[in-house]
């Protein structure tokens, strides 16, 4: 395999949240507690986690949205950690993000051309006949008409409303978009139309994917490689394949039970998890899951488990898997 | 037996743009003890159906025909008074998000006991003993202790678990769950879907259970509704409906979902849009995204008709004869 165009290690991130009268408590909240992992060029990862599991968080901090509290972000060779404001600023350009819910990503006040030309102005010098010309081929790329240009975000459905988001994110060329749940907003008719046109255009320009999402089945679609993560942690990493086919981790194995099916003779083992996740700011101690796992034992409550290989391209941190290493 | 028939119902809503017809003339029946599952994508009128069986619409709604009978009354007749001792007592109803629908300012405990005194449901022990029970039922941890917590102290699934301990208190035949896990987790969602199927076991309660997810579905209920632009497309057994779709919009919804083993291939799609709640449509609703749209369809609406006992499906493909 060539060089990763994106590889993350021991990214943490601890908030800080101020507490008690006139916040002079400072409640630390571990959002991001070492995580690995790298994608490569053209290749899609899906993260997958319910709330408060940090993938939103992950995001920012790729993006250097957020600054991360330890760890290191390696982009195309660059430490992303390292670099200045200006010179990460012009990495923004091949680093882009869409956010689940457009009507709150996009500004109510601009219409369609300003919309998708923003970033054309602020990074290139662009004539105005020149950007009109660049805003009508990446609408058509979303599949919109050039009437979008004159529409305001409140005369759009939500799907035309992403495709918005889409254009604008595709403007400058990036390698890289960070997708965190652009569909969950959407009915399922909708949320179809987007998954095409989010594949179309990854075979097209050789888009580098960081899909997030807590959908199970929409994430194993459009992934090549699925990473789980449950309070700041990633414990299961593998193929999309692998991940429905042979779950390891007592956590993804629910995640799976959990998830409904549109097949009513699909007779399944429901595993129902007791209880809710755990708070970030006291997380339990060990393993972070011991509080729900069905399988859970003495060593689990005090230690950490080691990300394991357990099969080729199969990562697993339980210690179940330790065991009987 | 039938404990609740809606029949040919149709509802209006006045806005500044002209009149918005949200239902269009629907009928369907929930059997005693039975969950049924009204699905659709958003504005199809599911959740307006909910509420229109509560009398809970708008100020700017006005249901311009048809009937709902509970139990042999049509609760559409019913004065005011008369809807409010069935509301709570006889026909509950849960929300998407039980956040709003808490009383932030008193505890679980007080809103349960408040309930309890209303409607005077006979039980055994002190209203106290009561509530508690209630929420051992529903499964929340401590009992004792979360009598004395308010709303905001719990989480969003122990917060929904409250919601329907507060909405058994009245001993309801009916509950009418409007996504009630559409704002939670997954694995927390699991764990209310199973609720709501103990419930209906063990108190043999009837749930209408209003989604826009079709696995859910699959998996909590007996019956389907399919609604499309405010009229129903298909309806009967879930077993029949899943394994064999009549619609074109039925077959459309399930096709368009992601599924394991499908994973990089495009999906399929239905093609335009919903129409507007302003149009009044002549024809199947359906007839400008269908790929089977014969010259009939634009003209005049397709009747249900049996696919078999347990199936029907308004479309006139099904009155085609079939080739093989």
């Amino acid at each position: 395999m060539t060089e990763p165009l994106l590889s993350v290690h021991d990214l943490s991130m601890v908030y800080l949240r101020r507490a008690g009268l006139f916040g002079r408590r400072a409640q630390p909240i571990r959002a991001l507690n070492g995580v690995n992992f790298t994608v490569g060029a053209g290749e899609t990862l899906g993260i997958v986690g319910e709330s408060g599991c940090g993938k939103s968080t992950l995001a920012r901090c790729l993006l250097r949205l957020l600054r991360p509290s330890g760890g290191g972000i390696q982009f195309d060779g660059e430490d992303l950690l390292a670099l200045k404001n200006e010179d990460m600023r012009m990495m923004r350009q091949r680093m882009q993000m869409v956010l689940q819910n457009p009507f709150s990503s996009l500004n109510p006040r601009l219409n369609g051309f300003e919309l998708v030309a923003e970033p054309l102005r602020t990074h290139t010098m662009m004539s105005r006949k020149e950007m009109v010309d660049r805003v009508v081929t990446l609408l058509a790329e979303v599949g919109l008409s050039a009437e979008f240009m004159s529409r305001h975000p409140h005369q759009l459905s939500g799907g035309q409303a992403q495709r918005i988001a889409l254009a604008r994110a595709l403007a400058l060329n990036p390698d890289f978009i960070v997708l965190d749940e652009p569909t969950s907003a959407l009915d399922v008719s909708v949320q179809a139309q987007i998954i095409n046109l989010l594949l179309g255009l990854q075979r097209q320009r050789g888009l580098t994917y960081l899909f997030i999402t807590h959908d199970l089945s929409v994430v194993q679609h459009i992934s090549d490689r699925i990473a789980v993560m449950y309070l700041g942690k990633i414990v299961e990493e593998t193929s999309s394949e692998a991940i429905f086919a042979n779950p390891q981790h007592p956590y993804t194995q629910a995640l799976l039970s959990s998830t409904p099916v549109p097949d009513p003779a699909a007779k399944r083992q429901r595993i129902i998890l007791p209880g809710s996740v755990p708070s970030a700011t006291n997380p339990p101690a060990g393993c972070a899951f011991h509080t729900r796992c069905p399988q859970v034992m003495d060593i689990c409550r005090m230690r950490y488990p080691a990300s394991r290989l357990v099969a080729r391209n199969h990562r697993v941190s339980c210690h179940l898997y330790e065991e009987s290493a | 037996m039938t404990i609740l028939a809606i029949e040919n119902l149709h509802v209006e809503f006045s806005t500044p743009f002209g009149a918005v017809y949200a239902i269009r003339g629907i009928d369907f029946t929930l059997a005693k003890g039975d969950i049924l599952g009204l699905v659709g994508e958003t504005g199809c009128g599911k959740s307006v159906t909910g509420r229109s069986i509560m009398r809970l619409l708008d100020d700017n709604a006005r249901i311009t025909g048809g009937r709902i009978v509970f139990e042999d009354v049509d609760l559409l007749r019913l004065t005011d008074a008369d809807m409010h001792d069935i509301r709570g007592n006889r026909i509950a109803m849960i929300f998407q998000d039980p956040a709003t629908a808490l009383n932030p300012l008193f505890t679980i405990g007080e809103q349960i006991m408040d309930v309890l005194r209303a409607h005077q449901s006979n039980g055994h022990g002190g209203l106290k003993v009561r509530a508690m029970r209630l929420l051992a039922d529903v499964g929340l941890p401590d009992p004792a202790q979360m009598m004395n917590v308010y709303p905001h102290q719990l989480s969003g699934g122990q917060q929904q678990r409250a919601m329907i301990a507060l909405s058994l208190a009245a001993d309801p035949d009916v509950i009418i769950a409007d996504e009630p896990t559409t704002a939670l987790d997954v694995t927390i969602q699991a764990q209310i879907l199973d609720l709501l199927r103990k419930l209906q076991r063990e108190r043999a309660i009837s749930v209408l259970l209003i989604t826009h997810d079709l696995g859910i579905v699959a998996e909590t209920c007996q019956q389907v509704v399919v609604l499309y632009a405010g009229r129903v497309v298909e309806k009967g057994a879930v077993e029949a409906i899943f394994a064999s779709p009549q619609h074109p919009y039925t077959r459309g919804l399930l096709a368009a979902l992601p599924r394991p083993g499908s994973r990089g291939s495009d999906l399929q799609v239905i093609a335009g849009t919903v129409p507007s709640g302003l149009e009044r449509i002549a024809g199947c609703a359906f007839a400008p995204r269908c790929d089977y749209v014969m010259d009939i369809c634009r003209r005049q609406q397709p009747a249900l008709s049996f696919i078999n006992s347990a199936h029907v499906s308004a479309c006139y493909l099904h009155e085609m004869p079939k080739d093989d």
